[in-house]
């Protein structure tokens, strides 16, 4: 079973190559920026979600709704080299039509899985006003998080779970162009799945692109303003399908496209910011899940 | 005492009245200068980006204030009194920073 997306990872890369580089600006809230976190500097996120899964085709009906919230933690070890800690946590709900015909639901709910990752600056060109940037990440995703929680009705399954049980890898590289009216951002990253308890998770890979444009003010005086952002990601998944004891699941994977429309306001310490994730294109696998909407809002500031 | 010198006297005490009268400004005015520099970065596109910038640059000894003109790309630092700013150190704050510094400058003398 599955609730989300999945294909094969080359056709993300290609799709990268192939898609032209998208109009973005500041910080993307779906992902990752090359921005610098500056030497000996922390930067704080926290983001609260909403996600709403369901469109079951399978008298199952399934529908799954995950309230949550992701924390990170960003220090600036040099100019160029930023490390992160990235600890989620998870109220997730399933309601599922058993096959005595009773609906039931199934819950949960704490830390997930915690993320390691480190960012380093390979490329900088700054010019007034403007600067573009690429760095790669990588990092490895650590089973903190309950992968064996069960309820009256037994084992809760795997996509209930709050962790995977495994340790993954995950990299990437992500490019910044920002000016003082507009940013944009690119990130293109893989995520390799490992086993636990009999169950893999499909890998999974990702082209993230983001748009944020000065909407006021709309002429710069002098001094350091608060920026309000108008905010277009976009985020094309691809997962593969996910392993039961060995054995492909057919009702996993697949390839979801997301447009998320946002806003964001930028002052000098913090930023608060919200968007919601619209799907636009999802080919699932068999009887995976949809999503209907995930909506995510925010805050972050640095110390 | 004669009428000359007690004039004398009086026109002595009153010049030096007139002379410590204008040297406790001079040399408070001397005490309290402060050097202020301004250095154009590179790279610098947001507000929150310059908070990075300004917190490097306030770790240099010396370093009274600092701030930000976004749209110039213009950071102003002003010293403590007496206090000079180093050209490599400015450097050294917004490469930790992660921007580039461009140009050096002391803008005046308050």
């Amino acid at each position: 079973m599955g609730w989300s997306l999945r294909p094969p990872a080359i056709f993300l890369a290609i799709i990268g190559l192939v898609i032209p580089i998208p109009r973005t600006l500041a910080a993307p809230q779906t992902f990752n920026t090359a921005l610098p976190v500056a030497e000996d500097e922390f930067i704080f996120r926290e983001q609260l979600f909403f996600r709403s899964v369901g469109d079951d085709v399978s008298a199952a009906d399934r529908e799954i709704e995950v309230l949550g919230s992701v924390s990170v933690l960003g220090y600036g070890i040099s100019s160029n080299f930023a490390a992160f800690i990235v600890l989620p946590y998870l109220d997730k709900e399933m309601r599922v039509t058993t096959i005595g015909g009773q609906r039931v639901t199934r819950k949960t709910d704490g830390f997930g899985d915690l993320r390691l990752f480190g960012r380093y600056t390979v490329y900088r060109s700054d010019a007034l006003g403007r600067t573009f940037r690429v760095a790669p990440f990588l990092g490895v995703e650590l089973p903190t998080g309950d992968h064996e929680d069960v309820d009256r009705l037994g084992i809760l399954p795997a996509p209930l779970q709050l962790g995977s049980g495994s340790w993954d890898a995950f990299g990437g590289i992500v490019l910044t162009y920002q000016t003082l009216d507009y940013q944009i951002d690119i990130q293109a990253s893989y995520k390799a799945n490992s086993k636990a308890n009999g169950f893999r998770f499909g890998d999974e890979a990702k082209l993230d692109t983001s748009l944020q444009y000065r909407l006021w003010p709309r002429d710069l005086s002098t001094g350091l303003p608060g920026f309000l952002y108008g905010v277009v990601e976009g985020n094309l998944i691809s997962r593969e399908k996910n392993e039961i004891a060995g054995a492909r699941d057919s009702g996993s994977g697949g390839t979801s496209f997301f447009l998320s429309p946002g806003i964001q306001y930028v002052a000098r310490r913090w930023i608060v910011e919200a968007i919601i994730q619209l799907p636009l294109f999802q080919e699932l696998g068999g009887t995976a899940l949809s999503d209907d909407f995930v909506v995510r809002t925010g805050f972050r500031f640095n110390f | 005492m004669n009428p000359v010198a007690k004039t004398s006297a009086s026109l002595h005490a009153h010049l030096l009245a007139i002379l410590f009268a204008l040297f406790v400004p001079v040399a408070a005015w001397a005490a309290a200068e402060q050097h202020v520099y301004t250095l154009q970065t590179h790279g610098l596109a947001c507000p929150f980006c310059a908070y990075g910038v300004e917190k490097q640059l306030g770790k240099v000894e010396g370093v009274e204030s600092v701030s930000t003109d976004i749209a110039s790309g213009t950071v102003i630092i002003t010293m403590k009194e007496g206090q000079n700013l180093n050209e490599a150190d400015a450097r050294g704050a917004v490469e930790r920073a992660g921007f580039t510094m461009q140009n050096f400058m002391e803008k005046e003398e308050l």
